[in-house]
């Protein structure tokens, strides 16, 4: 599984929560979470500003912005967020092997 | 950024053009399991034509013009130029296709052919300019997308081609002049429109559902100009230039444009990652079996037969899998794209915590009622086999069959897609949003 490339600057939030809060954001035609996908690339938490980069596994799908609003909505429901900006990048492009073993597991793998 | 809910039209509207397809094939159904006889009896029947027309414009017609008010900003990554048109196209198109077939059903009633023939031109034609200038800007480079909108202007030569027939029907005068070609017409929509445009969406979709990313589309390619290659030999046919050898290449041509289809579909199940596909995309993929079935009876003089095994077989289950991805789709979009709000009340007790921890929405599988989908595939692709039978043996007892089947699966369909809106309505109410904290392995456990 890619390892997510976590910076913290004096964060009002943990970055380990962050990362807790976004396994709660389903892909809901896969039925896994963004994190066991591979699909978040790096979280910075900066004071109460958290940053997260983002992939989704093609370019044009058409959970593009919804995903990318409930990313946004599990982040901000955590205690000490107050800003978040959501970058969906396509490089590098999501591939399989990204995926978390339990993931693997449940596509059939 | 693509936003299904702003870039395409309000989800609602394709979404009630599918329901309303698959009551359209319902209806068509129970007035087949009525009159069972009308499939043993002559093909240029008028009732016959009439049920021929309730499916490929009430069923599959609708059902492209509702995907088309969603899948061109999926598919083109673009929004659409008009995303309120639909409510025109839609509804236009719906009641052009009552009056055709209510034409038809009426033994040629040439008023309402020519009313009915004009609204769908109208509809279809608007949707047409739509769908162009969408993709003018942002021009697809893509195969499918490509194959999409050919078969979009192959949809509208169909139906331009049919009211050109129904007005040559009226007329003595243009009946001597232009003669009766009603296999141009059903060529350019069975292959031009309907194998194209499976084609097209199926590989952006079918590659989507199963996770088959990064295959050559020479395929796709190929077998566009292979559809090109069986429409102009029948127009030069048509025209009186070497007509049997003209026939010969467009049956040839379309020969391997089925095949290339089927070696394109296994080519992305081979390369596939996600190994268990869901019944709507197995349904899809089998309807590609229909595919050399209808090739097979056409070998063998069959045509009647094997246009049945082509249009209710392979397009109707193809559309009919896709119908029910794309439904389950747009209403999870609509109920569930909301855009984000403020923060919830902060009254977790740690930092870091969610404040809040509803239950997440249902995932898009759990939309639907698993027992209602084989009943669907089997009832649909019996009642093929079944029809086929009764074409090639005139029997009656398999035309009776056919319509039992037909209906059972089109039934089942119809439940299946108001279930879906149903239930997404339901859940949306008691799931304002989103939140959770499951492991991968519970979220498999519930569904």
């Amino acid at each position: 599984m890619t390892e997510t490339v976590v910076t913290e600057l004096n964060p009002a939030v943990s970055a380990a929560a962050v990362i807790e809060a976004l396994t709660s954001v389903y892909d809901p035609e896969l039925g896994i979470d963004v994190v066991n996908l591979g699909m978040v690339y790096a979280v910075t938490v900066a004071g109460s500003a958290i940053s997260v980069e983002m992939t989704l596994t093609t370019p044009g799908c058409p959970l593009h912005s919804t995903i990318e609003a409930h990313v946004t909505q599990a982040l901000l429901a955590l205690r000490g967020a107050q800003e978040v900006d959501v970058q969906v990048v396509w490089d590098p492009p999501w591939s399989p092997l990204a995926m978390s073993d339990s993931a693997k597991r449940a596509l059939g793998f | 950024m693509l936003n299904t809910d702003r870039d395409g039209a309000p989800p609602h509207l394709p979404a009630s053009a599918l329901v309303a397809a698959a009551a359209a094939l319902f209806a068509a159904t129970l007035y087949l399991a009525a009159q069972p006889q009308v499939l043993t009896g002559y093909v240029g029947a008028p009732r016959l034509i009439a049920l021929t027309h309730a499916f490929t414009l009430g069923f599959v017609t609708l059902v492209y013009a509702g995907t088309l008010q969603q899948l061109p900003a999926v598919m083109f990554v673009t929004r659409l130029v008009w995303p309120r048109l639909g409510y025109a196209t839609l509804s236009t198109l719906v009641l052009g296709a009552a009056l055709l077939v209510g034409g038809f059903g009426a033994g040629m009633r040439p008023v309402l052919l020519a009313a009915g023939g004009t609204l769908v031109c109208l509809a279809l034609g608007a949707t047409l300019v739509q769908l162009v200038l969408t993709a003018l800007t942002r021009p697809p480079r893509d195969a499918a997308s490509r194959a999409l909108i050919t078969a979009v202007v192959y949809l509208f030569i169909s139906v331009a081609l049919g009211l050109a027939l129904a007005a040559v029907r009226a007329s003595p005068a243009l009946a001597a002049s232009l003669g009766y070609h009603t296999a141009l017409h059903q060529y350019v929509g069975m292959f031009g429109a309907f194998l194209l445009g499976i084609g097209g969406s199926g590989q952006k979709l079918l590659s989507m559902f199963a996770l088959s990313k990064g295959g050559p589309a020479w395929r796709l390619r190929v077998m566009a100009y292979l559809v090109h290659v069986c429409v102009v030999s029948l127009l030069i046919g048509v025209a009186g230039f070497a007509g049997s050898l003209m026939t010969w290449l467009s049956l040839a041509a379309l020969a391997a444009a089925g095949a290339l289809q089927v070696w394109e579909v296994a080519a992305l199940l081979q390369r596939r990652l996600r190994r268990r596909l869901e019944a709507p995309v197995r349904r899809y993929v089998i309807a590609h079996a229909f595919l050399p079935a209808a090739g097979v009876l056409l070998l063998f003089g069959q045509r009647d037969a094997a246009t049945a095994a082509f249009l209710l077989g392979f397009v109707g289950l193809a559309v009919s899998g896709m119908l029910v991805k794309i439904l389950s789709f747009l209403t999870w979009t609509a109920a569930y794209a909301a855009p984000v709000s403020a923060p919830a009340s902060r009254t977790a007790p740690h930092q870091g915590v969610p404040a809040r921890r509803p239950s997440p929405p249902p995932l898009l599988r759990d939309l639907l009622r698993p027992e209602l989908e084989p009943i669907t595939t089997w009832g649909l692709a019996g009642g093929t086999v079944a029809v086929v039978l009764a074409m090639l043996g005139g029997w009656k007892l398999a035309a009776s069959g056919a319509a039992l089947l037909l209906a059972v699966g089109a039934l089942a369909q119809l439940a299946q897609v108001v279930h879906i809106v149903v239930k997404v309505n339901q859940a949306h109410r008691v799931v304002p949003a989103l939140a959770g904290g499951h492991a991968v392995q519970e979220r498999e456990a519930t569904s």
